[in-house]
C-alpha cells in the first residue's frame, strides 16, 4: 500500500511535467498543425541555457530560467519562420514539415553537443524533503506541480480574455475559418511557436533541477508531449493536461506489478488502446 | 576496395528498404513509421533460424519475409484503423514495443547481447564471405525486390492504391476494399524490408537491437522523402545520396571531439535545405503518360453507348433501391429520423430540402457510409443495411461526393479505370503469375474507360492529371468515374452546384442519357431549375424526414415546402 | 572459417618463428603507424567517446613528442558507432582496413565490437578493447585483447564486498544493456547461493531520465543494500534519487566518474564501488604523470576509461616495438598479435606491470572504494577468486 501511496506521488509529479510539455507541444500542433519534433530539442537547449547561467556561472535560479526561456521563444520562433514557414509557403503536404523537423532535431541536438560539451548537467538547488504519511516527496517535486498550475491559469486567462489568445483558440478550431475571419495566421503561429517553446524551457528547467541535463532528453520530452496530446485529442488544451497526467500516473502506478523492465512500453500500450478505444482522444474537437 | 563494397552492401540494403517504405508511405499514403521494427523482425528471424535451428539459405530468408509478412497482418489490423498524425504515433509506439520485445526476450533473442555468429551464404561451394561477393548477392536482391515493387504500383493494384492515398473515401466510393488494400500492401512492404533484414543478418553476422531503432526509421524516410515521395527510382537515389554523403563528409578535416557532431548537423542542414528548397524531392512523381503502366496508344474501337450502359433486364420504374423509415442518430443529435425513399429503374429522382436537413447523411445511408440506426435498406428487396460501401458498389449502388473527391494526383484515365469493375486486384500472386493477362486486362480497362470518358466528351484531357482540371471538367470527371463503376444505382450529390448556365446544358443530356439507359438517378440539389429540368420524382427531406414526394412542379407549388426551403 | 582462422593463425606463429630466426632481415617501415579507434562519439552515450579519444590523443602526442615509435610516428583515426550501434561499428571498420591501412583497431562497446570481431578474424587486425564489458566479448575473437575488468567481475567483486559487510537483503538496480545485464547475471547468483534474498530488481533504460518508479520499488522492498549495476551517468542518478527518496541502506556500485559525482552532487558521500584500481599515487610515477598530463590537457581528471585507452596506445606502441624488432613485414595485425602472445607482459598506467591471460584479459587488481568528500578513497582489493 506504501508502495502504491508513493508511486501515486509519482505519478502526479510525473504527470504535471508530461502535461506540461503536452501543453507546449499542443499549443503548436492543435494552432498550426505541424508536428514539431523539434521541440524536444528546444526543451534541451532551454535545459543547458538554464545549466550554463544558473549551474555554470552560479546566477540566481530565476536567471537562468529567463535566459533558457528567453533562448528556447527565439529558436522556437526561428525555427517556424526559418523552416516551416516557407514550407506551408509552398503548399506542401503536411509529412514535410515532419521530415524537417526531424532534420532541425537532429541539427539542434548535436549542436548542444558542441556547445555546451557532453555529459550530464545538473544545478545545485536548496532541496528539502517532505513526508506524506509514508511517501516522500521533495521540494522540487512540489515546485514542478506548483508551476504547472501556474501555467495554467496563465494561459487560461491569456487564452480566454486577450485578442491573441482568442485568436489562437479560433485557429485550433478551424485554421481555414480563421484566415476568413481575418486574423493574420502566420503572427499566431510565431506567437503559439514563442509561447509553445517557453513552456517547454520552464519543463525543462524543472526536470534539470530533479533528475540533471543530458544532450539527448529531448526525445523522451517531444514523444510524451505528443503522446500526451494524441492521447487527450487533438486541438483540445485541456486534452493535453489529462493526456499528460494519464501518462504520468498509468506510467507510474502501471509498473507497480509489472517489472520496471517495460517502463517505456506502458505508456505506449496505454496510448495504443487508448486510440483503438477513443480514436479521437479524451477531448476531441474533430468533428470527422 | 572492400570499404567500397561495403558501401556497396549498405547502399542495396537501404534502398531495398527505402523501395519498400515508399510503397508504404508514398503509393499508400500510409504513414506508419515502424519500418525498422520490420527490419528488425526480418533480421531476427533469419538470426534465429540459422543459429538456432541451422537452416540454410533460402529457408531463413522465406523465413524472414513470411513472419514479417505474418507479423505486420496482425499489427496493421488494429493500427491501420486510424488516420494520418494518429498512424504516426501508433506506429512509432509499435516500433518501440517491438524492439522492447526483442530487448527483453533474452532466451530468443539474446537480450540486449544480441545474436552473433550466423553463418555466412553457401551457395554449394561459395561461400559468400567477402563484401564484394556479398554486394553481388545483395545487388541481386535489391534488383529483384525492385521489380516486384514496380510491378506492384503500375498494377491495377498500385493504381488502387494511389487512389485510396488520394482520398480513401472515394476510394471506398468506387468499390476499393481499403482495409484489404492497406492491409495488403502493409504486409507486402513488411515482407521487402524483411529481405533486407535477413540479408542484413547475414552480412555482418551479428544482429542487435540498437542497429534498428528509431533513428533508422527516420534515416530510410529521409532517404523516400529526399528522393521523392511516390517515386520509386527517387528512392533508389535517396539512399544513394544518404548513404555516401556521410562517407564524403568523413573526409572534412574537424577537430576529432566534435567531429562527427559537426557532420551530423551538416547532414541535417542537407536534409531540411532538400525539403524547402524541393519539398517534392529530387525526383517527383510521375504524372500523366508517365505513370502509366499500359501503353496508352491501345486502340478505341467505337462501340455504342447501348453497350456502355447495358443493365441486365428488369422494366422501367421498377423499384430497384428502397430506403424504408431510415433513421440514424449521432450520440443525442438525431441526424434523420423517418426518411423513406425508393429509386426506380430508368427514372430521375431528385432530393430536395434546406440545409442541414439531412440530405447528404441519407446519402451516406444509403451507400453504406453511416450505418442507419434504425429502418431498412433494400436493393431489388434484399437487405442491405449491414454491407460495406465497397460491397455496395459491387451490388450495384454508387455515389459521388458534394465536394467531388477526385483522385488528383492521377490522370483523367486513371480516375476513370480505377472505378471500372474487376480493379480490385484481391490476388496479387496473378500479378507476377500471369502478367500477360493482366496487361491484357488493363488494355480492355482502358479502352472501356476511354469510351466512358468519350460519353462525358473528356477524351481529349485523358492524359491530364485531374488536378489540372477545370472546374466544369472535374465535375464531368465525377460523372465518368461514377459511371465507370457500372452499378445500377447511381446517387449524385449536388453535381451541378457551381456551374454556369453554359455548362449545365452540357451536362443536362449525360445524366438524362443514364437514365434512358435504364439506370436509378438519384440527386441532391439545391438548384430549383436543376430539378425542373431533370427530375421525374422529387423526395422533400426536413429535419430529417421525407416531407413529401411528388413530381418537381406538384412540390415548388405547394406553399408549406416553400417556406421551408427558403426560410 | 575457423579452419581458417586456425590456420591464419598458425601462418602467422610460423611467420613470427621464422622471423625471429633471421634477425637481420631489415625491418619493412611504414611512414606512420596508422591505427583506428572506433568510440561513441555522438549519440546517448557520447561522453565516453569524449573521454576515450582524448585519451588516445594525448598517448599518441606523448609518444611522437619522444620520436614516435623507433622514430615512426602513430597516427590516430577516430571513428564514431554512434553510442553502440553495430552496423556504424562495421562500417567504421571498413574504411580504417581499406582507406587508412590499419593494423589495429582499439575498440568500445560491446554492440560494435561484437560486429567488428569477425572482420578482425579475417583480416588479421589487432583490437585492443578497454570499455565494452560484456562477457560475450571474450568468446568473439582471437584477435582481442581487454584491459578492463568485465562487468561481471566487477559485480563479483562487489557482492563479495557486501558479503564481507555482513549485509543482508539485495535490491538490484540493473542498466538494460549488456553491461549492466552481465553484471546482474554474475552477481545475482552469487548472492543467492550465499542464502541471502534478492528483494527487488529494477531496471533503468540507457538515457532513462526519470527513475522515479524504480526507486519507489526499491525503497519499499526494504533491502539491507542495493547494488547499482549501473554505469555512468545512470549511477549518479540513482544514488540522488535513493537517498532523496530516504533510502539509508548502503549503496554499492560498480564505477565512479565525474559524471556520476555530478549529478549525485553531495548524496554521492560514502557511496561504495568496486571498480579497476586506478588512482594515480606517487608510489606509480607513470600513473601520476598521466594524471597530471591529462588534466593540464583537459581540465578534468581522467576517469579509469580515459587510463585504459592511453594505456592501450602505449600497449600498442610496445607491441609494434617488439614486432619490428624481428624485422620484415612486421606491420601487420597478426604479427602484432602474435608478439602479444609471445610476451604478454606490459607496463600499466595503474601501476607496474600487467599480464593478458589466455583469454585475452589483463586481470587488473579490482578493488573497492567508498568515496569520501568527493573523491574515491581505497577500501581494500578483492580477490575474486
Amino acid at each position: 500500500m506504501d508502495l502504491v501511496i508513493q508511486l501515486l506521488l509519482n505519478g502526479i509529479v510525473n504527470g504535471s511535467h508530461y502535461a506540461l510539455l503536452g501543453l507546449g507541444f499542443g499549443l503548436i500542433f492543435a494552432t498550426t498543425r505541424i508536428v514539431h519534433f523539434a521541440f524536444g530539442s528546444i526543451f534541451t537547449f532551454g535545459a543547458y541555457v538554464a545549466w550554463f547561467v544558473s549551474g555554470y556561472m552560479g546566477a540566481p535560479i530565476f536567471l537562468g530560467l529567463a535566459a533558457g526561456v528567453v533562448v528556447a521563444m527565439g529558436l522556437g520562433v526561428a525555427s517556424y519562420v526559418g523552416l516551416y514557414q516557407p514550407l506551408e509557403r509552398r503548399g506542401v503536404s503536411p509529412l514535410i514539415p515532419l521530415i524537417a523537423s526531424l532534420g532541425l532535431t537532429i541539427v539542434l541536438e548535436n549542436l548542444v553537443g558542441i556547445i555546451f560539451g557532453t555529459g550530464a548537467r545538473t544545478i545545485d538547488a536548496e532541496t528539502s524533503i517532505h513526508f506524506l504519511g509514508p511517501a516522500f516527496f521533495t521540494s522540487i517535486h512540489v515546485w514542478q506541480v506548483v508551476s504547472f498550475l501556474l501555467v495554467c491559469v496563465l494561459l487560461y486567462l491569456f487564452v480566454n480574455y486577450t485578442r491573441y489568445g482568442k485568436a489562437i483558440m479560433a485557429m485550433t478550431d478551424d485554421p481555414e475559418m480563421a484566415r476568413v475571419i481575418g486574423i493574420d495566421t502566420a503572427r499566431v503561429s510565431i506567437l503559439v511557436f514563442a509561447l509553445g517553446s517557453a513552456l517547454s524551457a520552464i519543463a525543462a528547467l524543472l526536470v534539470t533541477l530533479k533528475d540533471g541535463a543530458s544532450t539527448h532528453m529531448g526525445f523522451t520530452a517531444v514523444f510524451m508531449g505528443f503522446v500526451a496530446v494524441i492521447v487527450g485529442g487533438v486541438g483540445s488544451l485541456r486534452g493535453a493536461i489529462a493526456g499528460g497526467f494519464l501518462l504520468g500516473l498509468v506510467e507510474s502506478l502501471g509498473l507497480w506489478k509489472i517489472s520496471t523492465e517495460w517502463q517505456s512500453s506502458i505508456a505506449f500500450i496505454v496510448l495504443f488502446l487508448m486510440i483503438l478505444l477513443r480514436p479521437h482522444g479524451l477531448f476531441s474537437l474533430a468533428r470527422r | 576496395m572492400d570499404f567500397l563494397y561495403h558501401i556497396g552492401v549498405l547502399f542495396c540494403l537501404y534502398a531495398i528498404l527505402a523501395t519498400s517504405f515508399n510503397l508504404l508511405i508514398g503509393f499508400a499514403g500510409l504513414f506508419a513509421l515502424s519500418h525498422a521494427a520490420l527490419y528488425a523482425i526480418g533480421a531476427y528471424t533469419t538470426a534465429i533460424l540459422t543459429t538456432k535451428l541451422g537452416l540454410a539459405f533460402p529457408l531463413p530468408l522465406l523465413g524472414s519475409v513470411l513472419f514479417a509478412m505474418l507479423l505486420s497482418t496482425i499489427i496493421a489490423l488494429p493500427a491501420l484503423r486510424v488516420n494520418g498524425h494518429y498512424l504516426v504515433i501508433v506506429s512509432l509506439a509499435l516500433q518501440i514495443i517491438v524492439l522492447q520485445v526483442i530487448l527483453n526476450w533474452k532466451s530468443l533473442t539474446g537480450g540486449t547481447d544480441g545474436i552473433g555468429g550466423i553463418p555466412p551464404y553457401h551457395f554449394g561451394n561459395l561461400v559468400i564471405d567477402t563484401p564484394f561477393r556479398f554486394m553481388m548477392v545483395a545487388f541481386i536482391a535489391l534488383v529483384l525486390c525492385y521489380c516486384i515493387a514496380r510491378v506492384l504500383i503500375r498494377s491495377p493494384f498500385g493504381r488502387a492504391l494511389r487512389a485510396m492515398r488520394d482520398n480513401e473515401s472515394a476510394a471506398q466510393a468506387v468499390g476499393l476494399d481499403i482495409l484489404f488494400m492497406k492491409v495488403a500492401v502493409f504486409a507486402i512492404s513488411a515482407g521487402l524490408a524483411a529481405v533486407a533484414g535477413s540479408l542484413f543478418a547475414q552480412y555482418f553476422s551479428y544482429v542487435s537491437a540498437e542497429s534498428f531503432s528509431i533513428n533508422e526509421t527516420i534515416y530510410i524516410l529521409a532517404m523516400v522523402i529526399l528522393g521523392g515521395v511516390g517515386n520509386l527510382r527517387g528512392s533508389v537515389l535517396g539512399a544513394a545520396i544518404l548513404i555516401i554523403l556521410p562517407e564524403l563528409l568523413k573526409f572534412l578535416p574537424l577537430p576529432v571531439d566534435i567531429a562527427d557532431k559537426i557532420r551530423l548537423v551538416l547532414y541535417g542542414c542537407v536534409l531540411m535545405a532538400v525539403l524547402v528548397f524541393a519539398p517534392q524531392g529530387l525526383l517527383p512523381e510521375p504524372r500523366g503518360r508517365k505513370a502509366m503502366w499500359v501503353s496508352p496508344d491501345g486502340g478505341d474501337d467505337r462501340t455504342d453507348d447501348e453497350a456502355l450502359l447495358s443493365s441486365e433486364g428488369g422494366k422501367r420504374d421498377e423499384i430497384v433501391l428502397e430506403g424504408r423509415n431510415l433513421g440514424k442518430r449521432f450520440g443525442g443529435v438525431v441526424a434523420v429520423s423517418d426518411f423513406s425513399i425508393s429509386l426506380k429503374k430508368g427514372r430521375i429522382t431528385g432530393l430536395l430540402g434546406p440545409n442541414g436537413a439531412g440530405k447528404t447523411t441519407a446519402f451516406n445511408l444509403l451507400t453504406g457510409f453511416l450505418k442507419p440506426t434504425s429502418g431498412q435498406i433494400l436493393l431489388h428487396g434484399k437487405d442491405i443495411a449491414r454491407k460495406k460501401p465497397h460491397e455496395l458498389v459491387d451490388a450495384g449502388v454508387a455515389r459521388s461526393f458534394q465536394d467531388l473527391r477526385l483522385f488528383t494526383n492521377m490522370t483523367v484515365l486513371e480516375n476513370v479505370m480505377v472505378a471500372l469493375p474487376g480493379q480490385k486486384v484481391r490476388s496479387i500472386w496473378r500479378l507476377f503469375l500471369t502478367p500477360m493477362a493482366v496487361r491484357r486486362r488493363e488494355q480492355e480497362a482502358m479502352r472501356k474507360a476511354m469510351h466512358i470518358l468519350r460519353f462525358v466528351e473528356l477524351h481529349d484531357r485523358a492524359y491530364e492529371t485531374a488536378a489540372d482540371l477545370s472546374y466544369a471538367e472535374e465535375k464531368l470527371l465525377v460523372v465518368a468515374r461514377l459511371l465507370a463503376t457500372g452499378a445500377e444505382v447511381l446517387l449524385f450529390d449536388e453535381p451541378m452546384s457551381g456551374l454556369d448556365q453554359t455548362t449545365l446544358h452540357d451536362i443536362f443530356p449525360v445524366i438524362r442519357k443514364l437514365a434512358e439507359h435504364g439506370k436509378a438517378v438519384c440527386i441532391i440539389e439545391h438548384n430549383l431549375d436543376v430539378i425542373k429540368e431533370l427530375c421525374d420524382e422529387v423526395f422533400f427531406l426536413d429535419e430529417g424526414r421525407t416531407m413529401a414526394v411528388g413530381k418537381p412542379d406538384e412540390l415548388m407549388n405547394n406553399p408549406e415546402l416553400a417556406e421551408r426551403y427558403f426560410k | 572459417m575457423v579452419r581458417k582462422i586456425i590456420a591464419s593463425v598458425m601462418a602467422a606463429g610460423l611467420l613470427a618463428f621464422a622471423g625471429g630466426a633471421s634477425a637481420q632481415e631489415k625491418p619493412n617501415d611504414p611512414a606512420s603507424y596508422k591505427f583506428g579507434a572506433i568510440l561513441a562519439m555522438s549519440g546517448k552515450a557520447d561522453w565516453y567517446g569524449k573521454v576515450m579519444s582524448r585519451a588516445i590523443q594525448l598517448a599518441v602526442d606523448e609518444i611522437n613528442a619522444k620520436g614516435g615509435v623507433d622514430g615512426i610516428p602513430l597516427e590516430a583515426i577516430i571513428e564514431d558507432h554512434k553510442s553502440g550501434v553495430a552496423k556504424e561499428g562495421v562500417s567504421a571498420m571498413n574504411r580504417l582496413i581499406s582507406i587508412h591501412k590499419v593494423q589495429a583497431v582499439l575498440t568500445s562497446f560491446s554492440p560494435p565490437t561484437l560486429a567488428i570481431a569477425p572482420i578482425a578474424d579475417e583480416k588479421g587486425i589487432l583490437l585492443l578493447n578497454g570499455g565494452g564489458t560484456s562477457a560475450a566479448l571474450l568468446k568473439a575473437s582471437q584477435n582481442m585483447f581487454h584491459n578492463r575488468t568485465l562487468a561481471s567481475d566487477l559485480g563479483l567483486a562487489a557482492v563479495k564486498w557486501a558479503e564481507t559487510r555482513g549485509l543482508g537483503d539485495m535490491a538490484q538496480m540493473v542498466w538494460k544493456n549488456d553491461a549492466g545485464e552481465s553484471v546482474a547475471a554474475s552477481a545475482q547468483p552469487y548472492w543467492e547461493k550465499a542464502g541471502h534474498k534478492v528483494v527487488a530488481t529494477e531496471f533503468v533504460e540507457l538515457g532513462a531520465s526519470n527513475i522515479d518508479t524504480q526507486v519507489a520499488k526499491v525503497r519499499v522492498s526494504n533491502p539491507s543494500w542495493v547494488g547499482l549495476w549501473l554505469f555512468s551517468p545512470e549511477s549518479g542518478l540513482a544514488i540522488k534519487k535513493l537517498r532523496e527518496f530516504g533510502v539509508k541502506a548502503p549503496l554499492i556500485g560498480i564505477e565512479y566518474t565525474g559524471d556520476i559525482k555530478e549529478i549525485a552532487g553531495s548524496q554521492v558521500e560514502g557511496f561504495e564501488y568496486a571498480s579497476d584500481y586506478f588512482t594515480p599515487s606517487d608510489e606509480y610515477p607513470w600513473s601520476r604523470d598521466f594524471a597530471a598530463a591529462y588534466k593540464a590537457r583537459y581540465g578534468e581528471d581522467p576517469e579509469f576509461y580515459a587510463a585504459n585507452y592511453y594505456e592501450n596506445v602505449y600497449v600498442l606502441a610496445e607491441a609494434i616495438r617488439r614486432a619490428r624488432a624481428k624485422g620484415g613485414d612486421y606491420w601487420d595485425g597478426r604479427k602484432l598479435i602474435s608478439a602479444i602472445r609471445e610476451n604478454p607482459v606490459f607496463d600499466s598506467v595503474y601501476g607496474g606491470s600487467m599480464t593478458y591471460q589466455s583469454n585475452g584479459v589483463a586481470k587488473k587488481r579490482v578493488a573497492i572504494f567508498k568515496v569520501e568528500e568527493g573523491k574515491g578513497k581505497f577500501v581494500q582489493y578483492v580477490s575474486l577468486d
